[in-house]
Parts: structure tokens; sequence; C-alpha cells
């Protein structure tokens, strides 16, 4: 059963052959075994010795033997429950649920001069509020909404998000890791009785720092379950090639899946693909361009050979302000990524890069989120839907279907309905002052900050957070970090 | 006969060559060649190659390789110029590497090729580099400005470090400091106490330039 979500009632895109499967993984296991990945960690050198990899100590180079990738492979739960803090948020990650998770941004923006500055306290808890109250977005990403906010040093911004994210929504969430601060993130978790989930990232190109393999450990160690998210861009750091860039994010992400399964076989996990095609101009990722959901439906055609959940990164454009180059990039990427059979589709909110965010970006999001959703959950083909009886009782003209109880009951569910779009006809629109899209979103955004409000935390798991909060900040004054 | 050699070396670069140009760079030694007109010959088509990036005409990848070609080329020209004495023109000596602890190399190498073809004269240290080796290539380098990359939120701090014993060895005053990388920010920047911060790598070379030319 899916929970909360969509489901995907027909067939994923296959954008690759049966054998174009096979070589780009026969490549995979080829880089794994013969290239290697680089990873910073004695511990994690010491694991995979022991379970039979070559391991170069000097070069902290690890060697995969094909079959340990495999059984590896075979550990992962291909679909699993995870447990928010209301139970209508709980999830279960795999199979054909496909789930929306917010993008982040780094900064605030004005809608007047579309220039970035760091967020308020304020901005942040109404962010989450708003994703809080959006019914298309299941799932709370990284840093959510800001991860530059006024007040919060930046050793503090993970502990501080996962807080913030707890306090003003219900909805599940991810985290990420630097400094070690997921033995606070992970408290902070089990202070509220949720599970959260960790990070565990390569960096590109086939290595992984020693503060990745630590979050591994710990989210194992507290049976949460964890994300592996690679970031490839190609031309810089993988093949400019779709396929190319394919072996070395799967590479990158397999040698994730070994370390993770073999600290805790079975543990919960996805893999995220944030791939994309290098600017040739500025070095930056190109953001919204169409290799990025190449590279995703051949993605998560190849992950679901492997059963394993997938997450695509669909969030961010090249455009800076709400318009139409981020309307569209965003929505193409979004559909692709659902139609290929993506479980976890990283949309609503961000605007440029993971630099910018607004809430009502959200929410115009939101709605490319329902319309996707929709979608995939395909044509309804039962004796009512084909009302053939309905058909022949109207008849040719002047028959209608309006005032039909047939209507009245199937209308609203065949459709979606978006929530802040100008759906209005053209005197309608002159009458309404000319509303777009943009302004129904803002109307919508204060709707939502009017009233909703999201079932707060109690007295005592209030101050645990802060209490938690504050070991954290002691732990970094003392390391000399504030 | 030098002629030939000369247009070996701009062809070489122009068609990011590394083996050529260093075959064309023995060639103009064995040959006695002027070094300072080999590099001028080289150094006049980097900056060719640059202008068309810059008219959008060309690509990173292409930059990348013609810088690359040129480096190639770099160690028998710079001995040769050292061998005879002489000195090479220059808009600025700059140190430039990734902090210790981050691995990350592709940045900061555009960054490089980028401020080569604006004619700067530029040590790479490469990636992982502590704060003794960045203050002794400043010292060594009489450098003018040092360039750091770091990616990672955790290795942003290690900036800071390599500024600290700046000012410790009593250097700050006499070389700029610009930062970047995906984890820095303007703030960041001038927290630590960066002369400047770029987000990009084009914009890297710009702020090179309006710090040492302004």
């Amino acid at each position: 059963m899916v929970m909360g979500g969509f489901t995907r009632n027909f067939k994923p895109l296959n954008l690759l052959t049966a054998e174009q499967v096979e070589k780009i993984t026969w490549g995979t296991l080829d880089i794994l075994e013969h290239t290697g990945v680089r990873f910073e960690s004695d511990r994690a050198l010491d694991l995979f010795a022991e379970a039979g990899c070559a391991v170069d100590r000097d070069l902290m180079r690890v060697r995969f033997p094909p079959a340990l990738v495999e059984k590896s492979l075979g550990h992962c739960p291909s679909s699993f429950h995870v447990k928010a803090r209301d139970a209508k948020h709980h999830l279960r990650i795999g199979g054909n649920s496909v789930y929306f998770s917010n993008s982040e941004g780094m900064r605030a923006v004005d809608l007047d001069t579309w220039e970035a500055r760091p967020a308020t306290r304020k901005e942040n808890a109404d962010g989450l509020r708003i994703l809080d109250a959006l019914e298309n977005v299941h799932f709370l990403a990284t840093y959510t909404p800001y991860f530059e906010v006024e007040g919060i040093p930046s050793v503090m911004a993970i502990p501080e998000s996962v807080a913030g994210k707890i306090r003003h929504s219900t909805k599940f969430q991810e985290t990420g890791y630097q400094l070690g601060c997921e033995v606070f993130t992970i408290q902070m978790a089990q202070a509220v009785g949720i599970e959260i989930m960790g990070g565990c990232n390569p960096s590109s190109p086939l290595a992984y720092y020693g503060d990745a393999v630590e979050c591994a450990f710990r989210f194992c160690e507290a049976g949460f379950p964890l994300h592996l998210a690679s970031g490839v861009v190609m031309g810089g750091t993988g093949p400019a090639t779709v396929a190319g860039a394919l072996m070395s994010t799967n590479a990158e992400l397999m040698a994730g899946v070994v370390l993770i399964q073999l600290i805790k076989p079975g543990t919960r996990l996805t893999v995220a693909d944030c791939a994309y095609p290098m600017n040739m101009r500025s070095g930056s990722p190109a953001f919204g361009a169409i290799g990025v959901s190449l590279h995703h439906a051949a993605f998560n055609q190849l992950w679901r050979s492997y059963g394993v959940p997938v997450h695509n990164s669909c969030g961010f454009s090249s455009s800076k302000i709400i318009d139409f180059q981020c309307g569209y990039e965003k929505a193409i990427m979004a559909m692709i990524a659902a139609l290929s059979g993506c479980h976890i589709v990283f949309l609503p909110g961000g605007i440029h890069a993971e630099l910018i965010y607004h809430p009502v970006q959200s929410i115009l999001d939101n709605d490319i989120a329902g319309m996707v959703g929709r979608f995939i959950e395909g044509v309804h083909v039962t004796e009512e839907t084909l009302a053939l009886n309905l058909i022949e009782q109207v008849g040719p003209i002047p028959g209608m279907f309006l005032d039909k109880g047939h209507t009245r009951e199937w209308w609203m569910r065949e459709q979606y309905v978006p929530k802040a779009a100008d759906w209005l006809t053209y005197p309608e629109w002159i009458a309404s002052g000319k509303k777009s899209a943009l302004s129904y979103a803002a109307d919508r955004m204060q709707d939502i900050l009017a009233t909703h409000e999201p079932v707060p935390l109690t007295a005592e798991q209030d101050r645990d957070l802060d209490r938690i909060l504050e070991q954290a900040r002691q732990h970094y004054e003392k390391q000399g970090m504030l | 006969m030098s002629a030939i050699v000369l247009e070996g070396l701009k062809k070489a670069v122009l068609e990011y060559d590394a083996d050529a140009a260093a075959g064309w760079a023995t060639k103009a030694v064995e040959q006695a060649l002027d070094p300072l007109e080999a590099l001028d010959a080289m150094t006049v088509t980097i900056r060719e190659v640059g202008d068309r990036f810059g008219r959008g005409e060309l690509w990173l990848p292409d930059l990348v390789g013609a810088a690359a070609a040129m480096q190639a080329a770099m160690p028998v020209i710079e001995a040769e110029i050292q061998k005879q004495g002489k000195q090479r023109s220059s808009l600025g000596t700059v140190v430039a590497g990734t902090v210790f602890g981050d691995i990350h190399s592709i940045g900061i190498s555009i960054v490089v090729a980028l401020a080569r073809a604006e004619g700067f004269t530029v040590v790479d240290l490469g990636v992982n580099v502590t704060a003794e080796r960045f203050v002794q290539a400043v010292i060594q380098e009489e450098a003018d400005l040092l360039a750091m990359s770091a990616l990672l939120t955790t290795t942003a701090y290690e900036q800071k470090k390599v500024i600290d014993a700046l000012t410790r060895q009593g250097l700050r005053d006499k070389v700029k400091v610009v930062v970047g990388g995906g984890a820095i920010t303007d703030e960041f920047a001038e927290s630590i106490g960066a002369n400047g911060y770029a987000p990009t790598a084009p914009l890297a070379a710009e702020l090179f330039r309006e710090l040492l030319l302004s």
C-alpha cells in the first residue's frame, strides 16, 4: 500500500535496451574492481579489507570484488517504511510509489529585486510551515528551506535545520552531515520518537571523505535509513557523455552501498542522482539542462534493475528568478523523473542552483507535483469510468454531461486543479486585475501563513531539542568553531 | 627556422596538444631561440584563446586544454630563461591551490587556466595544500596574490588558518588573498579577512586583475 504520495500505475519509461543496461552495469563493476574508490577513513578501509576488497592504504583506494557488490545490493530493501512525526506522513519508499521532496536554497530572495540575502529565522520557520501545509510535499530535504539563516553560525546550520523541521512540520525529513553534527541530529530524532534519513555522499570523482563515512556508521548504529547522493558534473568530475557519467555515478554509489551494507546488512537506503552537465562557460553545473533528465531516466532504469529506491534532483533551474525558464526546466525534469520510475522527486521551492529559495516557488512547484502526480496515476479504465451506459443515455446534441451525477462524482478525481494558476476566462482575468500564477501563489502563501499551524511538540520534546542544540553549541565552542 | 618553431608552439597551444608543445619547446632551446620570444609566442596565443573564450567562441574545455598545452612547454622554457639570467614579464605572480583536507581540483584548475590566459604567472600547488605549504610558496615565489579554493563546508575553515599563518609570518600586507569554492560566501570571505571572494572562475580572473592592477 502506498502511504500518501502518488502511485505510478503503468510501466516506467525504459530509455536503455537490455544490452545497454548490461554494458553500463559491467562497466560499473569494472571501475569498482580495477580503478577503485578512495575512502578517507581507516575505519572503512578496515571493514573493506575484512570483506575481501583489495585495499591500498597509502592511496586509501579500495577495489571491490564484483560478487561483494552484488551481494551488498541484494541486502538493500527494494521498498521500506519510514516514520514521520505524524502517522499520516509515514512513507513507504520504493515500489511504484512517487513522493515529492522540497528542494532547498542557501538564501532567501526578494521578489521585487531578485537579489539573494540570508533568510531571517522567521522566514525559515514560515517557509517550513508552508511546506508542512502543501499537500504535494511529502518529504523534507536536507537543508530546509534555507541554510544561511541570520544568527545561525554555519557549524550549527544542520542541527538548527533538523530542529526547525521537527518543530514546524510533522513530515519525514532527511538530513546532512558536517563536523560530526549527526551525533546531535540523531539524538533530536530519538527525543521526539521519529526517524530521520542520514546522508553519506561521495565526492566526485570516486571518493568519500571521512565525514560521510562517520555519518554512515552513526546512522546505521541508530538503525535509521540513509541516502547516498552522487553529483557528478559531466565533463568536469565525470565523463561528458551520459553513459560514462552513469558508470561513474553508479560506481560511487555502489561503493557506498557496500560500505553501508557491511556496517549493517539490510540497512534501508536510497540512492540519489544529482548529476549535471557542466556549463562550459562558467564551470558551474548546468542546472535544468536536458542532459540532467537523460541521466535521471537511465539512472532510474538501472537502479530499478538493482532493486534500490531512487531520488532525482529536479529542484534547480539556471534561471535566477521565478519565470518561464524556471518553470519549464523544473517541470520537464520532474515529469521525466516520475515517468522513469523515480521514487522521490526533489522539486518544490528551489529557484537557482542550490542558492535561492522562495516559498512562492514552493507553492507553484506544488502544482507541478500535483500535475505530474496525477499523470503518473494513469488512466482508470473500469465499467464506471468507461461510462458506456451514460453515453448511451445522453446521446447526441442536445444531450449533455454537465448535469449528471457521474460528472460530479468523477471530474475532480480525473483532473488536477492547480491551486495557484490562472484558470480564468479573459473577461474574468481583466476584472481580477490581470492576476498571474505568481500573484495567486503569493496570495496562497499569505493564506497558509494566516491559517496553518503545524501540530506542536510537547513542552518536554521542545525542551529536549533546546538542550541538544545547546550541547551542540558547547561542543563546537570547545572546538574553537564558535 | 625560428619562425617554424614559434609557429609550432602557437599551433600546439591552439590545438591543445601538450606533447607537441613540449616538443617544440625543446626544439626552441636546441636551436638557441630567445626563450622570452618563445614564451611570448605562447602568451600571445593563450591570450587569444582567452579572448575567444570571453567572446563566447570557445568553451572551458578549449581554454583548459590550451593552458595545459602551454604548461607542458613551460618547464623547458622557464629553465632556459633562468639559465640565461633573463626576466619574464608578467601581470603578477599568483599562488593557487585547494586547501588541506580537500581534494577537489576542477574549480582551481579553471582559475589557474584563466589567470594564465590573462597574463599572470601562476604557481599551481594542486590540492590538499597545508597552510605551511601555502605560506612557504608565497615567500619563495614572492607572490602578489594567493588564491585558495575549498569546496566543502568542513574545509572552508582551512582558508582562515592560511590567512592567520600569513599574518603570523608578517606577510599579510604583502599579498592579496582571494577565496572561492562551493562552501564560500562573501560574508565568510570577509569574516576570515580575505581581500576578495569570487563565486566563479571567470570572476576570479577578473578579481585578480582588479586587486593587482587597479
